[in-house]
């Protein structure tokens, strides 16, 4: 029960890490379990050279390589056999290789979720679980948000999603899909491009972020000592967004990809473990094409 | 059961947060006012293209006791029982006031067309400076189309005014029409509504060709509802359109000749400019793929003012880049760069008004529009406002031009590329600040014509010119210069102002 605790750990830090390199969704099927904690530390590296307007893949000399490192602390807490609370907060650094586009670095957002399993079947010597999660992020500072390179967007976010885990042995797969909803942030400037739709243009600064849909598989093989697994992921945006331009506020952009990953967990000494994970996308739009790097510490408390 | 039902909650709250849709932008609704004065003198206002509003001749209108009136009167009476949510949506849109709404559009349309070839996106480098049909926009345009819009609006009202009091056909008020939204109770002929969307739409077709046919649109529609409103007759109307289309071409005909077709430099002499200039190290562009300077011939366009006395206060050379005096300045944006903070960002940001956006000139419009509804202008001086504003930003978009073209002296970056900005470099030389030119003239401008709100106009003024250095983009001494000739620009129109015959 304690290791998966750890993956659960890993899992869900690479997801919530940065809207712009959320990579693996909030949670993972499996549960903490009563009164376990743990608490991981997390680095990780995403960079890219191209990204999409809209869907159309581009390169810009004006902006080089873009690398996204971030530090991640998370820790998670079993406050019942079926419900479990993560707690996430990642510190993001972000740069530009060419032109004169600034860094940007600070914490990011704070995130919280709440994941509870609400039913519990046997088949045979097979076992299929049906979980709930609601999460919320929210900015931990004012950072810039209205910029290609950027820590982040800076809406508060409310997440719900369902979830269906089966495992036989130690072989695993699970199918979760949820919803994202952003709320609205404001940008530091009247909003002043074109927009066919809006006759007035006396709109003010608030504008709305997209919401978006997620579907994430994720299937692998855990035992005690060790965990590995292999994931897809696809974010969709619901409501009506822009396209990256010039001028147009980067937070009402409509943002989505398509990624694959593998994560790995290795338990070294008693309550120790290793995590490492690598990601790249095979679609995007109005994002990086990111490719990801991530490694940490895992320890179970 | 109770994890049943726990379900069951836990299912509905994520079905009610799937089920919200929303729009990516909001906007408000402010409630319509009725001006503060009806300005029974306006016709005799100095106009500004035209030599004089007598230089119109307006058609006596038929008698208010005569058959056609009674007929016109009697069909909008009629009319108003009978208005559809349509018409009553474009009646409460327009009722907001005809020159603000066009100047809400014209925005919309410098916002849309102000756009660079190649830029960012290689797909939109179909877009090309030389097109007429897709004038590529930049701040000298941007402040060209504003001013073009509201002067011909201005000299097409006061010549409304003048026939107004010189015929005074009674409002529809005093004749027991009850109309649907707040209206001006001076005479109804011609219509002033007619003739701002007329000479709005002619101007704005000549400078966008390729809205002609949705601004026709918009036209028609202003003046459809104010009949739907029970505003005035069409007899009205049919003056105020045509008295405007003869200001309009007016105005247009000014446009023609104020050299802002050549502006681009059609034939390259830029770099002819570039050799001759005296400073010791020279503009290169910092795009990548380098791009030529955006409107090289933008300072010799026609000005508004007296030229002389516009260029006259050009500032001189800067220091040269080896002085101490230059160092100290670079060093200075470089800090500022280095060291940016929130606060600093947030303004450079708030100011930008780059690319695709309706521009910094276009910023102190939507500045002054909230003054101008403030202070309940009525469409006549909401019209002058406009007139004295963007001439004043414009002649400050084309001095600073004059000065930039001149000196061609390199951005920070350019200097030092470990300067990052935050707001994008504008593909021009640095010297002077055109966003401190152009903010000074107008801060100049609307502190004279709202003088209790001049402390924070002139505080706004300042902060529009220091956020090109909390930006990264300028150094200080271009703001410094750019603000001095911004204020002896902005005098020049408050000169004029004070003259005009509006009290």
């Amino acid at each position: 029960m304690r290791s998966t605790a750890y993956t659960a750990v890993i899992l869900f830090l690479i997801s919530i890490f940065s809207s712009s390199i959320r990579a693996q969704g909030l949670i993972d099927g499996f549960m903490r379990g009563q009164r376990k904690a743990s608490l991981a530390l997390i680095g990780s590296q995403a960079t890219y050279d191209m990204y999409y307007i809209n869907t159309t893949e581009t390169r810009n000399p004006n902006l080089g390589t873009v690398t996204t490192q971030a530090v991640t602390l998370v820790g998670s807490y079993g406050l019942g056999y079926d419900l479990d609370l993560i707690v996430a907060a990642p510190y993001v650094r972000t740069e530009a290789s060419a032109g004169y586009t600034p860094k940007q670095e600070g914490f990011q957002d704070l995130s919280a979720a709440l994941r509870w399993e609400a039913y519990d079947y046997k088949i045979g010597k097979t076992r299929l679980s049906w979980l709930f999660a609601v999460g919320y992020s929210m900015p931990l500072q004012n950072y810039v948000n209205d910029a290609l390179v950027a820590i982040g967007r800076g809406s508060q976010n409310l997440d719900g999603r369902t979830m269906l885990h089966y495992k036989a042995g130690s072989f695993f797969i699970t199918g979760q899909y949820g919803y994202i909803r952003r709320g609205q942030v404001s940008l530091d400037h009247v909003v002043n491009t074109y927009d066919p739709s809006q006759l007035n243009p006396n709109s003010g600064t608030k504008v709305n972020v997209p919401d978006v849909t997620e579907l994430i598989i994720r299937t692998g093989i855990k035992t005690k000592p060790f965990y590995l697994d292999a994931w897809f992921q696809q974010q969709t945006p619901h409501s009506e967004g822009t396209n990256i331009g010039p001028g147009v506020p980067f937070p009402t952009n409509a943002v989505g990809f398509a990624r694959i990953g593998a994560t790995a967990y290795l338990r070294l000494v008693g309550k120790l473990g290793l995590t490492a994970g690598y990601s790249a996308t095979l679609s995007g739009r109005n994002i990086g094409k990111f490719t990801r790097i991530d490694g940490g510490l895992v320890v179970g408390l | 059961m109770k994890t049943l039902f726990s379900a069951i909650i836990l299912s509905s709250l994520f079905l009610s947060v799937v089920a919200c849709k929303e729009p990516t932008i909001d906007e408000g609704i402010l409630p319509l006012v009725s001006a503060a004065t009806v300005d029974a003198d306006g016709g005799a206002w100095r106009t500004i293209v035209l030599k004089s509003a007598t230089d119109i001749n307006v058609p006596q209108p038929a008698a208010t006791t005569s058959d056609t009136y009674q007929r016109e009167l009697t069909g909008i009476k009629n009319g108003l029982l009978s208005i559809n949510p349509e018409q009553n949506t474009a009646v409460t849109y327009w009722a907001d006031g005809g020159v603000r709404r066009w100047n809400q559009i014209a925005r919309q349309l410098v916002a849309k067309y102000n756009l660079l070839p190649n830029y960012l996106t290689p797909t939109s480098g179909t877009l090309s400076s030389t097109d007429p049909a897709n004038p590529m926009a930049s701040p000298t345009f941007a402040a060209r189309v504003y001013a073009l819009l509201s002067v011909a609006q201005y000299d097409a009202l006061v010549v409304a005014w003048r026939a107004k009091y010189q015929y005074n056909r009674p409002s529809l008020e005093t004749q027991g029409v009850i109309s649907r939204v707040p209206v001006l109770n001076v005479p109804s002929y011609p219509s002033e509504d007619a003739a701002i969307a007329e000479a709005s739409y002619q101007l704005l077709a000549y400078v966008f060709p390729n809205e002609t046919a949705w601004l026709k649109t918009k036209a028609a529609e202003h003046k459809q509802s104010r009949l739907w409103a029970g505003a005035c007759v069409p007899s009205d109307v049919k003056a105020g359109e045509d008295l405007a289309a003869t200001v309009a071409a007016t105005v247009i005909d000014r446009a023609k000749n104020d050299r802002f077709s050549a502006a681009h430099d059609p034939n390259n002499t830029w770099q002819t400019g570039l050799a001759k200039s005296t400073y010791d190290v020279r503009w290169t562009s910092l795009e990548n793929p380098v791009l030529a300077p955006m409107l090289p011939l933008g300072g010799r366009v026609r000005t508004w003012y007296d030229s002389t006395a516009v260029l006259q206060a050009k500032p001189s050379l800067p220091p040269a880049t080896t002085s101490a005096e230059f160092q100290k300045a670079l060093g200075e944006v470089r800090d500022m760069a280095n060291t940016r903070t929130r606060e600093q960002w947030r303004i450079a940001s708030y100011w930008d008004d780059g690319i695709a956006t309706y521009g910094l000139s276009g910023h102190w419009n939507f500045l002054a529009e909230g003054l101008i509804r403030d202070a309940r202008q009525n469409e006549l001086r909401s019209a002058r406002t406009y007139a004295l504003l963007n001439r004043a930003m414009q002649d400050g978009a084309t001095a600073s031009w004059s000065a930039i073209y001149t000196y061609f002296v390199p951005r920070p970056s350019q200097m030092d590329a470990s300067i990052k900005t935050a707001t994008t470099i504008p593909n021009y030389p640095t010297y002077v600040s055109d966003h401190a030119t152009i903010a000074s003239a107008a801060s100049t401008v609307l502190a004279y014509i709202f003088p209790d709100q001049a402390t924070q106009l002139n505080a706004q003024g300042i902060e529009a010119g220091i956020s090109r250095l909390y930006s990264g983009v300028n150094y200080r001494f271009d703001i410094e210069a750019g603000a001095n000739w911004g204020n002896r620009i902005g005098q020049l129109a408050v000169d004029g102002a004070k003259t005009d015959g509006a009290k």
